[in-house]
């Protein structure tokens, strides 16, 4: 049990340390920064009440929040077991590269001559637009499909938000992120090999893609918090604001089924899902049973029972016809 | 005297009597005492591997000799003879070298007798390795500096590439580093090797395979950069171990694979002419160690382990090189291409492609002289490279006929041929976990998988 801990606690340092992850300490000091001048600048707060806003006891120690906490720590559990049997990105990109090297329409390497710093760039794009767009796209469904709802309605019980909320997923659902993951970088690295050999690389700052680095950089942890930051319309049009995915957190009516998207709302404007922030204080978590209960067991369980009720309904549904 | 003053003389004494006495360096393949019992003459050192650096000189003769088109030259340095030349390394003023004659490091030694007697799949009309190099040095004596403009053969580069595997490779980790050299009873470490000798069996039987190898003895004092500039004859100073102001064909220098090691580890991804040397110096300490005596159940175990470090390491660098070529031979098609399409003179370009493509081909067949039985993979390349380079008219050679001609076919297009060069990348890479992979035509999925962040941990959006 101590090398549980022991790994828990490692993992967490080592995300904290990479700036590839999300709670990276670099970006959690510049959500922080964002945080502050948003509260003194634009709602017009003192110092020291902006800072109880933003370090409240109500929301970093509530029932939810510990939940999020505790979740993370399933996860790892799990998942640093499951990742081994998920089917990983150099799988999924060494089969593709065979299936395109099997056929004979579009020729490898046939762009091989593109300067390199071109190729870089085209790589890095098509890698943020393709990623944000499946991220977009595998978040719609876990609320269109009722099944897939059983469990991703375990992040959306969140009644406080942190930026560790993000660890606030069913393992079910985090096994669903790892393959798209796999598939979304398969696709992009043997496509890109294929037609353009070794020029292909990604630009990267500290290591980590430029995409990346500038999307957590700009407060992208303000998304689950308290801290409502909202852009012009006209920027939310393009890219989602905290404000928007509170929104998205909402459990008001008018606001179901809105804000999917993770950088970029052009998905979100493309699908006609797309809600613009607002002034006014957004009540988060879910008006149903669910949603009531904070404890692990109940959030680990729960959604299998929710999900096999939802797959006898389907069967008998279907059963009439 | 007190105590304390004959502790103080016993111990410098002792001190004195470790520094004096001849003891092999852990990073020196070098200065191994005497363990053979009942030796009584004049040698104070045991290590021995004259001949092997002797067909060194041979192989490299060899080369230049198929450059020259002069058969009886290329006979000579196959063959062997007396007062045969070294034609490489030469000496010269920035560079002195201390033989002029193979006969000064060993006399009468041959590489034909040496070469790989099995049947070659890679090369057509279903010959030996001897037999192929015979036949590769009597049409290079037919063309101009030993390359054929009509079949896109470049002799000099296929006859060194595969005599490198054929006899070296070949000879180390089938004959010298094989099970049976390396039992008890074969070459047994209590009787000399033969009659006379100042070394014992396993004693030379490893010498040998070290001797095949390449490496300069002093290679583990040295970086990889300096000792791909010692086989390029740029650092007198790296190869000049003893500091006698010249340099020792046969123990300063790097040849053959040894060479090719160290050009991959410089580039900083792969440490295989150290993992390979250090595996022959420990391997030779083990033997050292015993004594003269036979080696025992734990020192065969050592040697065996050392066996299997050295030949899996040599194969990769046979296969980085094959890996490496297989690129050149990509590039070289596209700038081939692009002269074809502007109507330009292919002539120095085709010339460059066939030396790469000739480089591949050999390092290919050098694959199949190995103690693994790489049949698969040599049946897969040879459909991939082909016999014979694709060539600009859409032909290939792809048989000998009964008189020694060249049978040439339909080829595929160029971009089909340069589909085969990738696909013989990756056989490379997943056949050997090539890790050097210069003129890598793919890139890394492994490389950009880790700079994407790999799939991660569970995490909502």
């Amino acid at each position: 049990m101590f090398d549980v801990f022991l790994d828990f606690w490692s993992g967490l340092l080592s995300e904290a340390t990479n700036p590839q992850k999300r709670v990276f300490i670099g970006y959690l000091a510049s959500a922080l920064f964002i945080a502050f001048l948003w509260l003194f600048f634009v709602e017009k707060l003192k110092i020291k009440d902006a800072t109880s806003v933003i370090f409240s006891k109500k929301i970093w120690f509530s029932k939810s929040s510990k939940a999020d906490f505790k979740l993370l720590f399933l996860n790892r559990i799990i998942l640093s077991a499951g990742s081994v049997a998920v089917v990983s990105q150099i799988t999924i990109s060494t089969f593709l590269y065979e299936c395109f090297s099997s056929q004979d329409f579009v020729q490898p390497l046939l762009f091989y001559s593109t300067p390199a710093g071109v190729v870089a760039s085209l790589f890095t794009i098509c890698f943020f637009l393709l990623d944000d767009f499946s991220r977009f796209f595998v978040h719609r469904l876990m609320h269109k499909v009722p099944l897939l709802w059983s469990f991703h309605q375990v992040h959306h019980s969140a009644e406080t938000m942190t930026p560790f909320t993000i660890f606030r997923t069913h393992p079910v659902e985090g096994i669903i992120f790892l393959v798209r993951t796999s598939i979304v970088q398969g696709v992009v690295i043997s496509l890109f090999i294929y037609l353009f050999g070794n020029k292909v690389d990604l630009i990267t700052i500290f290591g980590a893609s430029v995409g990346v680095v500038l999307f957590h950089s700009l407060g992208s942890n303000l998304r689950h918090s308290h801290i409502k930051i909202r852009y012009p319309k006209f920027f939310e049009r393009i890219f989602i604001s905290p404000g928007q995915h509170q929104i998205h957190h909402s459990v008001e009516q008018q606001h179901y089924d809105k804000n999917f998207g993770v950088a970029l709302a052009i998905w979100d404007l493309m699908f006609g899902s797309l809600a613009f922030s607002e002034k006014k204080e957004h009540r988060f978590g879910l008006n149903t049973k669910f949603g009531e209960k904070q404890n692990l067991l109940h959030l680990f369980f729960y959604p299998f029972k929710s999900a096999s009720q939802t797959f006898k309904l389907t069967f008998k549904f279907r059963g009439r016809f | 005297m007190s105590g304390l003053k004959k502790y103080g003389i016993l111990t410098s004494l002792l001190a004195f009597s470790s520094i004096t006495t001849t003891h092999a360096s852990s990073e020196v393949y070098a200065n191994f005492p005497i363990t053979l019992k009942g030796y009584n003459g004049d040698a104070t050192t045991s290590e021995s591997y004259g001949g092997q650096m002797a067909r060194h000189m041979l192989h490299n003769g060899l080369k230049k000799a198929a450059s020259s088109g002069n058969l009886a030259k290329m006979e000579m340095y196959f063959n062997g003879a007396r007062s045969v030349p070294i034609l490489d390394p030469k000496s010269s003023s920035k560079f002195p070298v201390k033989q002029k004659l193979v006969e000064e490091l060993s006399g009468g030694k041959t590489l034909t007798k040496k070469t790989y007697k099995g049947k070659v799949v890679g090369w057509p009309g279903n010959m030996t390795g001897a037999e192929v190099i015979e036949f590769m040095m009597k049409k290079a004596a037919s063309v101009p500096k030993g390359v054929d403009s009509l079949t896109g053969y470049n002799y000099p580069q296929l006859i060194s590439k595969f005599a490198m595997g054929a006899v070296f490779y070949n000879q180390a980790c089938t004959n010298y580093l094989g099970a049976k050299k390396l039992s008890p009873n074969s070459k047994p470490n209590d009787a000399p090797y033969k009659k006379g000798a100042k070394y014992t069996g396993k004693e030379h039987v490893w010498d040998e395979a070290f001797g095949y190898w390449g490496a300069a003895a002093h290679t583990l004092t040295l970086s990889a950069k300096e000792s791909y500039e010692v086989a390029k004859k740029k650092n007198l100073a790296a190869a000049d171990y003893n500091k006698d102001g010249i340099v020792d064909a046969g123990t300063e220098m790097t040849y053959a694979h040894a060479y090719y090691a160290s050009g991959f580890d410089k580039g900083g991804k792969t440490n295989y002419l150290e993992t390979v040397t250090r595996a022959f110096v420990d391997g030779r300490q083990t033997i050292t160690s015993a004594k003269g005596a036979k080696i025992g159940w734990n020192g065969r175990s050592n040697l065996k382990k050392n066996a299997s470090i050295i030949c899996s390491n040599w194969e990769k660098v046979i296969a980085e090189a094959v890996f490496k070529y297989a690129g050149s031979v990509y590039k070289d098609l596209d700038k081939l291409n692009t002269i074809m399409e502007a109507n330009g003179d292919t002539k120095k370009a085709f010339a460059t492609y066939a030396k790469h493509w000739g480089e591949a081909k050999g390092f290919a067949m050098a694959l199949e002289a190995g103690a693994t039985d790489r049949s698969a993979v040599s049946a897969k390349l040879t459909s991939l490279l082909g016999y014979g380079p694709w060539l600009p008219n859409l032909s290939q050679v792809t048989d000998i006929a009964k008189d020694g001609s060249y049978v040439k076919d339909e080829a595929s297009s160029l971009a089909a041929y340069q589909l085969h060069m990738l696909k013989i990348q990756k056989l490379m890479v997943d056949e050997f976990k090539v890790a050097a992979r210069n003129n890598d035509m793919l890139g890394s999925m492994d490389d950009l998988a880790a700079k994407l962040g790999g799939s991660g941990y569970a995490e909502n959006d």
